[in-house]
C-alpha cells in the first residue's frame, strides 16, 4: 500500500484532462506513451461506465412517463397511487391525442399462445388468435363499425349498419354474419361461414363471399378460392389447418402459439405444407408439422429451435 | 403475505425492481449486442412488460422474467440483424469484423469493463465519492467543490489520484 502511496501526488492534470480542460497532445507530452494508450483505455471505459451504471430516480421518472403513455387506453386499470402521480402526464398525453385525431383508439391484444374473447359495444363477437391485435375508435362505433386487424381473428356480427374489418391487406365488409380473416405479413385469408361478406383487397379488386367460400392471397400470387366444410375456423379447438400452404407461414403460427423461434436458414421455406397442428401440446405439433416436411429440429435454450433436412 | 410472492403492481415494489436490476440487464444486453442504444430500449421495453403483467408475476420471479423478455428481444433482434448482414453481403462485401462487435471483442470488453467496475468499486471513499458525482451525477469540478464545501483544487486532485489509481488497476493495454 505505502509504495502505491508514491504514485498520488498533487498533480492535477488526469482531472483536467478527463473535464476536457486539456487535450490529448497535452497529456502525451506529461505521460509516458505506455501510460498514454492506458489512460485512452480507461477513458472510454469511463464512459462506458457513465453509460451502464446510471439507472437512477432520473431514468425511473422517464420510464414511469413511458408506461403512461403506453397504456393511455387502460389507464383505469393503473394502480391509484400510481395514476395519481402519473394523472398530470397523462391528462397532457390525453389532451394531445384527443385534440389532434379527436378520437380514441381502443386496442386489444392476445401474446403467444393466447386467444382472447372480446364482446363489442353492440354485442358483436370477437375471437382473437395468438399475437394478434384489433384496435377500434370507441366514439366512432356507432356511426362506423370499423375494426383494424393485425394476425387472425374470427367474427361473430350482430345485424346492423355496416361492419367492416381492415387489414394491411384489404378489408372486409359485411351486414350480420360469422367470418374468419387472417392477415399475417403478406398472408391475406378470409373465409366466411354465415351471412355473406364482401372483401376488398389492397389492390382494390372486390370479391363477395358466400357461407362456407373462401379465399386465400399469398404476397402477389393470384387468388385462390377455398371450400370451407367446418362451421367454424378449427383453431377455435386448439388446432390449425392448411391446404398447401408455404412452410413459413405454417412456422410463423407456432411461433405464436408456442413462443419459439425457428432457424430456418438450411430448410426450403416455401415448401407447401397441408396438414394441421395442435395448440395444446408442443412437441406433438412440431412432430406433425416437421415429419411431414421431413424436415429434423433441434431444440437450443432459450426456445431456440434450429430446422435441418432430414 | 411473504414478501417474494407479493405481485409487482405496488408501485413501490416495481420502483425498487427497477432500481436494483436495470443496470446489471443493460450490461447484459450491451456485452451480448455491443449497442448501448438498443440495450437501453430493451431493457426500458421489459419493465413497461413487467408493469403490464404485474398481476400474472410474483416479486421473487421478476428477475427471472426480465431476463427471459430482454434475452428473447436479443434473439430476435440477433436474427433480423442476420437477414440485414446477408443482404449487405450481397450487395458488396462487407466484412463483418468491421463494425468491431464480434463476439471475441466484446468478451474481451467485458472481462475490462469487470475489472475497471470492480476498481472503481474498491476506490477511497473520498475519490469515490468525487469519481460518481463527476461521472455519474455529472456536476462540474467546481460544483462538486461548493457541494462538499472544499476547494476545487482539492476536488482535481482527488479525481487525478481517483485515475492514477484506476491506471494502475487495470494493468498495460
Amino acid at each position: 500500500m505505502s509504495k502505491k502511496s508514491t504514485h498520488i501526488n498533487n498533480d492535477t492534470y488526469l482531472a483536467k484532462w478527463l473535464a476536457n480542460e486539456i487535450t490529448d497532445p497535452q497529456l502525451k507530452k506529461l505521460v509516458t506513451e505506455e501510460d498514454f494508450m492506458a489512460y485512452k483505455k480507461l477513458q472510454r471505459g469511463i464512459s462506458l461506465y457513465e453509460n451502464l451504471e446510471n439507472v437512477n430516480e432520473d431514468a425511473y421518472a422517464e420510464l414511469k412517463t413511458k408506461i403512461a403513455a403506453k397504456k393511455k387506453a387502460t389507464i383505469r386499470t393503473l394502480y391509484y397511487k400510481w395514476a395519481i402521480s402519473v394523472a398530470a402526464v397523462a391528462i397532457l398525453f390525453i389532451t394531445l391525442t384527443t385534440t389532434l385525431f379527436s378520437k380514441t383508439t381502443v386496442s386489444k391484444t392476445t401474446g403467444y399462445g393466447q386467444n382472447n374473447t372480446i364482446a363489442l359495444l353492440d354485442g358483436s363477437e370477437v375471437i382473437l388468435n395468438a399475437k394478434s391485435e384489433i384496435s377500434y375508435r370507441e366514439k366512432q362505433w356507432k356511426a362506423n363499425r370499423e375494426i383494424f386487424l393485425k394476425g387472425e381473428a374470427f367474427f361473430k356480427v350482430t345485424k346492423g349498419s355496416t361492419f367492416t374489418v381492415r387489414t394491411k391487406n384489404g378489408s372486409v365488409t359485411v351486414l350480420g354474419t360469422q367470418f374468419n380473416v387472417k392477415s399475417v405479413s403478406d398472408y391475406f385469408e378470409v373465409i366466411c361461414y354465415a351471412g355473406k361478406v364482401k372483401v376488398t383487397t389492397a389492390n382494390h379488386k372486390e370479391y363477395i363471399l358466400h357461407p362456407s367460400e373462401g379465399f386465400r392471397k399469398i404476397n402477389g400470387n393470384p387468388l385462390e378460392n377455398l371450400n370451407e366444410n367446418s362451421p367454424k375456423p378449427n383453431w377455435l379447438s386448439d388446432e390449425t389447418s392448411y391446404k398447401s400452404v408455404p412452410l413459413k407461414y405454417v412456422l410463423k403460427d407456432i411461433e405464436n402459439q408456442f413462443d419459439v423461434v425457428f432457424d430456418t436458414n438450411s430448410v426450403d421455406v416455401n415448401a407447401l405444407f397441408t396438414g394441421s397442428f395442435t395448440h395444446i401440446d408442443q412437441e406433438i405439433a412440431l412432430k406433425t408439422v416437421l415429419n411431414a416436411m421431413e424436415l429434423d429440429y433441434k431444440i437450443q435454450t432459450n426456445k431456440h429451435i434450429v430446422l435441418s433436412k432430414k | 403475505m411473504p414478501e417474494n410472492i407479493k405481485n409487482v403492481c405496488e408501485e413501490k415494489v416495481f420502483k425498487t425492481l427497477y432500481l436494483k436490476y436495470a443496470n446489471e440487464l443493460k450490461q447484459f444486453l450491451y456485452f451480448k449486442f455491443g449497442d448501448l442504444a438498443t440495450a437501453e430500449d430493451f431493457v426500458q421495453d421489459a419493465y413497461i412488460s413487467l408493469w403490464n403483467n404485474c398481476q400474472k408475476i410474483v416479486v421473487g420471479k421478476a428477475k427471472n422474467y426480465l431476463f427471459t423478455v430482454v434475452n428473447n428481444a436479443f434473439i430476435n433482434a440477433k436474427k433480423h440483424q442476420q437477414i440485414v448482414y446477408k443482404h449487405q453481403e450481397k450487395v458488396k462485401k462487407i466484412a463483418r469484423h468491421s463494425t468491431g462487435e464480434t463476439p471475441e471483442y466484446l468478451l474481451q470488453e467485458k472481462e475490462f469493463y469487470e475489472k475497471l467496475k470492480n476498481a472503481i468499486d474498491n476506490l477511497k471513499d473520498k475519490q469515490k465519492e468525487v469519481f460518481l458525482l463527476s461521472r455519474i451525477e455529472k456536476l462540474t469540478y467546481k460544483k462538486i467543490a461548493e457541494k462538499l464545501n472544499i476547494s476545487v483544487k482539492v476536488v482535481e486532485k482527488r479525481m487525478h489520484n481517483a485515475l492514477v489509481i484506476l491506471r494502475e488497476k487495470i494493468g498495460n493495454v
